[in-house]
């Protein structure tokens, strides 16, 4: 049933199904995310400026995931050897790397009228700099051997040691003492979040997420044409 | 012939490359000094600040003019076929690799310690700092031959981006160099600073002769 998920033929069938009704409900629910939040109310402290967390919030936890997703491939295509792994390692660096500097840059836009600074040694910034630093490596490498087959294992490699900065970065406003907030959506109790701020971040949340397999899909399409013309 | 006989000419003939070839590594110790003059002439002669950041830019000094000598690693021994000879004559890929740590380690590394106290004087460092910083530097010195074994190593293999071998090197450090110059901050965690240095330095050897064996196994095979 998943076969999709590591066949590229039945991928490219499967993403040809998909991916006109997948733009349509993209369009709407872009839209509506962007309505609930014109409408969602002002915070009473910081007034205007808390609507910057429904941009900065989603792609945080999106850079965040597209690495969770290249590292449980890079394990999967480097002990069962399934080439198509290694595609969507290709294809899907670049989505992050975009994700993670959308991030830091709305986070960096917050921070200047909330802490006074637009940069902190933080831990949290900190260590999401060092997750955009290697997906920035991860680009490079792409580009930087002759071989085919040593690129994609240096590369998968790679992704599997730096996955160490994924827990890093989860834990790191409750290791140290940081300026940045503790989570307060994706705790184990009930989020401290109010609900009419809720609604909106999550509908943001679906709708980066689904630009992201649009994206993604025609990467993927893209990298396998070109893989077969060299094959 | 036995392994240990091997072992001692692969050595011998080390020494004398590195004695025939000591004006770069006298030229590597030139460099560091000059970026210390440097940097003290950027931010003035301000002896509390030269004191209070010291430490940190020592080791980042080190770190940047040890990537220096990477690219002599293996590209020479590479191309001129010597590896290979090696190799032919019973030793496996994995045991040069280790060797070439070791000797990367006592020949290059080492001589750094001696003009680290040196460099210290110039920042009036006080001397508990000056103990600290040797210490780590042992076994920092280990874990930057072992990251650049596998990066010179890598870099046999591509012939067009030679600096990415060195910005993974950099990226790698991160941990060396937060827990090497962590230990002057909080003198209560000392034993257990060194002990993660000394678990990072047993983790890269382990890992960077099978790794760097892998790459220079198919760099012989596409030559």
């Amino acid at each position: 049933m998943f076969n999709f998920l590591i066949n590229p033929y039945k991928f490219n069938k499967f993403a040809d199904i998909i991916f006109k009704p997948l733009v349509i409900v993209t369009f709407l629910t872009l839209t509506a995310g962007l309505l609930l939040v014109y409408v969602s109310p002002l915070d009473y402290q910081q007034g205007l400026t808390v609507k910057i967390m429904y941009i900065h919030v989603p792609s945080a936890w999106l850079a965040l995931l597209t690495y969770a997703i290249m590292t449980i491939y890079s394990i999967i295509g480097l002990a069962f050897k399934i080439p198509f792994s290694f595609i969507i390692n290709k294809a899907i660096a670049p989505i992050g790397a975009v994700f993670t500097i959308l991030c830091l840059l709305s986070g960096s836009m917050w921070g200047k009228p909330m802490w006074g600074t637009w940069w902190v040694w933080d831990a949290r910034l900190t260590s999401v700099a060092i997750l955009l630093v290697i997906y920035v490596i991860i680009i490079f490498l792409n580009k930087t051997f002759e071989s085919r087959e040593v690129r994609e294992k240096t590369i998968a490699i790679f992704v599997l040691i730096g996955s160490i900065n994924l827990p890093i970065i989860k834990f790191s406003v409750d290791w140290w003492n940081t300026l940045h907030q503790p989570a307060s959506v994706s705790k184990l109790s009930s989020p401290s979040i109010d609900i009419s701020m809720l609604q909106p971040l999550l509908v943001m949340t679906i709708a980066f997420s689904l630009l992201g397999i649009i994206i993604g899909i025609l990467r993927i399409k893209a990298e396998i044409l070109i893989r077969k013309n060299h094959l | 012939m036995t392994l240990i006989k091997k072992i001692l000419l692969f050595f011998k003939r080390e020494s004398k490359l590195f004695y025939s070839n000591i004006e770069d590594l006298f030229s590597n110790i030139l460099f560091f000094f000059l970026s210390i003059f440097i940097f003290v002439f950027a931010l003035g002669a301000n002896e509390q600040l030269l004191r209070n950041i010291g430490m940190g830019i020592i080791w980042s000094l080190l770190l940047l003019s040890s990537t220096l000598s990477l690219r002599k690693f293996y590209e020479e021994d590479f191309n001129n076929g010597v590896l290979k000879i090696i190799h032919m004559g019973g030793i496996s890929y994995e045991l040069i690799v280790f060797l070439k740590i070791l000797s990367h380690f006592f020949f290059v590394q080492i001589p750094f310690l001696a003009s680290i106290p040196i460099a210290c004087i110039f920042f009036n460092l006080p001397i508990n700092e000056i103990n600290n910083l040797i210490l780590t530097f042992v076994v920092g010195s280990l874990i930057l031959s072992c990251l650049g074994s596998i990066s010179a190593s890598m870099n046999l293999l591509n012939k067009t981006n030679f600096s990415i071998g060195s910005i993974i090197v950099l990226l790698f450090c991160i941990p060396v160099i937060i827990f090497s110059v962590g230990i002057n901050n909080s003198e209560s965690s000392f034993s257990s600073l060194i002990n993660l240095l000394l678990g990072i330095a047993l983790i890269f050897l382990g890992i960077s002769p099978w790794s760097s064996a892998a790459f220079i196994k198919l760099a012989t095979r596409n030559k």
